[in-house]
């Protein structure tokens, strides 16, 4: 079939990889019209979340494809400090079963989680957008999400999924005794960051305030969580009262660092501070962990939080797995059968062109609005006996070679046809 | 049968301090360790009675009388504790600790005779010091025991290995860290000055090494007690006070006597 996959993800490079790697939604279908240009490759499509950067394609010289994807996602996607060990390569069915695990968000940092599902929908719009996914790709897509959405039905792994939400409260539930009355500060905006706000809030979390670039946002935001906002002026004033800070800004260089950090906690006597940086690039300098009372948890430490879970949902996870494999199944079938394609959409051309010229024939032939029954009869004889009469005259002159046996049984298996053990 | 019931009550918390472990993951096994301490506790408490109906009884102001009932006393106070602090953890930590300084201060009263075991006044002085000192000491060692997790939770936490120890909330430690040092310090401080006073009436030096050293214990635990008091600070400061505090003041009760005994 001929499909190959290059990528990184959170289970190859750490986030100060990744956070170079990231393909905002609007540069999508720009890259992927440029990747099937020109090149070896047939169709392609790129996905980008937080957590991966992967290109799919579809190619008749896999072998030249996969180098050419290399090159561009360390070099046209990134900056080149991806190594070759921070980069997968997949090709046929790995590729395809690569794909439906991570629609079906099973290489997940958060196992079950919806929105990886959103951002491969993304992907695949972007693709068609840009006119670099067929057939192929195509209908890669539509059974990775049809396995996704079996996953999230059929099994409990959507149900009750390993959450950053229910991350976010074990880890808040290590530096506090109990969230009641704490305050959650929400720098920015985004689905896991409101996922995990929502979680603190169930958990107690009284207080909430927002800071965003833009006020608008963040009122919008502030609403919806029963918080406040304010502009990112206030962010000194904010960091001193907060207990959990959660960071989802879209920054190009880190927002925090020690020297922002270091007045807000010399006023907080002591009082821990949980920071969850759930951006990518990151929000927070790695170097304000060693700030003393500063917890700080990257997506990269949170995966390791997860990976826990993830063993804990075994039967799940197989039953899940097993979905996968049928639709995997499904798909390598319907590759199988492509080369068939022209051949059978020819033969249902013919049959048709044939029947609607012989339903011509037998309207001019009727006398009154409605043909009589003997001219229906003579008309389906006809059609009947010019579909059978070049098949017919094949077998005859075939069965006088050595062939001649194997196309009368091809014959009776196309046609269903059951003989009795006389007649043969 | 005073040693008998001592060296009982130290296995049962020693029990208790494995059972403890045991919770971590099998969470059953907390609510045992809670009864292996009350029990353990039960059997001390005849242990004290035993000691004191014993001819010629010894008295609790003997080093090795002391010493158990600081042990019990780290007990009672845990037990009475778990209803206000999600602390059950800290059990192993109790449990071993008041397990074996009750077996030391058994196996010293098996081998000191009751003249040697220590002095024996009876007077008020006396008991008071004994009394507040041991209380406070025992306090001071369970706010010790929650600096210590304290320290070990944050150090979990920053490198990101938790929860490997399953030591309750930073907050809560710190919660309970400055419960006990609120109460032990006072005690302490009540101790020091009866024992001074009873020192006084017998004439003798208040200047010992044991009493110096109690001095610098107590004033190691001026830093904790005014950065909570007076700066109203929370985590890690107060956390290695309340640690390096105990330590020295360890070292007065138990450190100079084997010192003193060694030479």
């Amino acid at each position: 079939m001929n499909v190959v996959l290059v990528g990184l993800s959170h289970h190859t490079a750490p986030v100060a990889i990744r956070e170079r790697y990231v393909v905002t939604e609007s540069a999508l279908s720009g890259l992927n019209e440029k990747l099937v240009r020109g090149s070896d490759i047939d169709e392609a499509a790129l996905i980008s979340t937080c957590n991966r950067t992967e290109v799919l394609a579809v190619s008749r010289s896999p072998e030249r494809a996969l180098e050419h994807l290399l090159d561009f996602l360390r070099y046209e996607l990134g900056d080149g400090s991806a190594s070759v060990a921070h980069v997968y390569e997949l090709r046929d069915a790995d590729a395809v079963a690569h794909l439906l695990r991570v629609a079906a968000s099973l290489d997940s940092m958060v196992l079950g989680e919806a929105q990886i599902l959103g951002q491969v929908k993304a992907a695949y719009r972007a693709g068609v957008q840009g006119r670099s996914v067929g057939p192929i790709l195509n209908r890669l897509f539509q059974s990775a999400f049809r396995a996704a959405k079996r996953v999230r039905s059929e099994t409990g792994l959507g149900a009750s999924p390993v959450s950053l939400a229910s991350i976010g409260v074990q880890l808040a539930c290590e530096l506090f005794e109990s969230l009641a009355g704490k305050k959650v500060l929400l720098l920015g905006s985004g689905a896991m960051a409101e996922s995990a706000l929502r979680g603190l809030q169930e958990a107690g979390a009284e207080s909430v305030a927002v800071l965003s670039r833009t006020p608008e946002s963040a009122l919008r935001l502030a609403r919806r969580f029963a918080g406040r906002s304010a502009g990112l002026d206030a962010l000194d004033e904010e960091l001193s009262a907060a207990a959990v800070v959660l960071c989802s800004l879209q920054v190009e260089r880190p927002l925090l660092g020690r020297a922002q950090l270091e007045g807000p906690m010399r006023r907080r006597q002591g009082r821990p501070l949980l920071i969850v940086d759930l951006g990518v690039p990151r929000n927070v300098e790695p170097s304000v962990n060693t700030l003393k009372d500063v917890y700080l948890y990257d997506l990269d430490d949170l995966e390791r939080v997860a990976e826990r879970g993830r063993a804990q949902r075994g039967a799940a996870l197989e039953a899940a797995l097993a979905i996968l494999a049928s639709e995997r199944d499904r798909f390598e079938a319907w590759c199988a059968q492509l080369p068939l394609v022209p051949t059978i959409r020819k033969l249902v051309q013919y049959a048709n062109e044939l029947a609607r010229s012989e339903a011509r024939r037998a309207a001019s032939g009727a006398t009154g609005s409605e043909a009589s029954p003997e001219v229906l009869e003579r008309m389906a004889e006809r059609i009947v006996a010019k579909l059978l009469h070049q098949p017919l005259r094949r077998l005859r002159a075939e069965s006088e070679l050595a062939g001649g046996l194997y196309y009368a049984d091809a014959a009776r298996r196309l046609f269903g046809l059951e003989l009795e053990d006389d007649e043969e | 049968m005073t040693h008998l019931t001592y060296e009982l009550a130290a296995l049962l918390y020693l029990a208790a301090g494995t059972l403890g472990a045991l919770a971590r993951t099998r969470p059953r096994a907390a609510g045992g360790m809670v009864g292996l301490l009350a029990l353990g506790a039960g059997l001390h408490a005849v242990g004290f009675i035993g000691l004191h109906r014993q001819t010629p009884p010894v008295s609790l102001e003997s080093f090795p009388a002391a010493l158990s009932l600081i042990a019990w006393l780290i007990v009672v106070a845990y037990l009475l504790c778990l209803r206000m602090f999600p602390i059950r953890s800290v059990g192993v930590w109790v449990g071993a600790a008041a397990g074996l300084v009750t077996l030391a201060a058994d196996a010293a009263l098996r081998w000191l005779s009751p003249a040697a075991a220590g002095p024996h006044s009876g007077g008020t002085w006396s008991h008071a010091h004994v009394l507040l000192s041991a209380g406070g000491f025992s306090l001071l060692a369970l706010a010790s025991l929650a600096g210590l997790a304290y320290l070990a939770k944050e150090r979990q936490l920053k490198h990101k290995r938790w929860p490997r120890l399953g030591l309750p909330s930073l907050e809560g430690l710190d919660r309970f860290e400055h419960l006990s040092l609120s109460l032990g310090f006072p005690l302490l401080t009540l101790g020091v000055i009866s024992g001074f006073v009873w020192g006084a009436d017998r004439g003798v030096s208040p200047w010992t090494g044991h009493s110096l050293w109690l001095l610098g214990a107590w004033a190691v635990y001026l830093l904790p007690v005014g950065l909570r008091v007076v700066r109203r600070q929370h985590g890690h400061l107060p956390a290695r006070g309340v640690v390096l505090g105990f330590a020295l003041l360890a070292f007065s009760y138990v450190g100079i006597r084997l010192l003193g005994a060694v030479a």
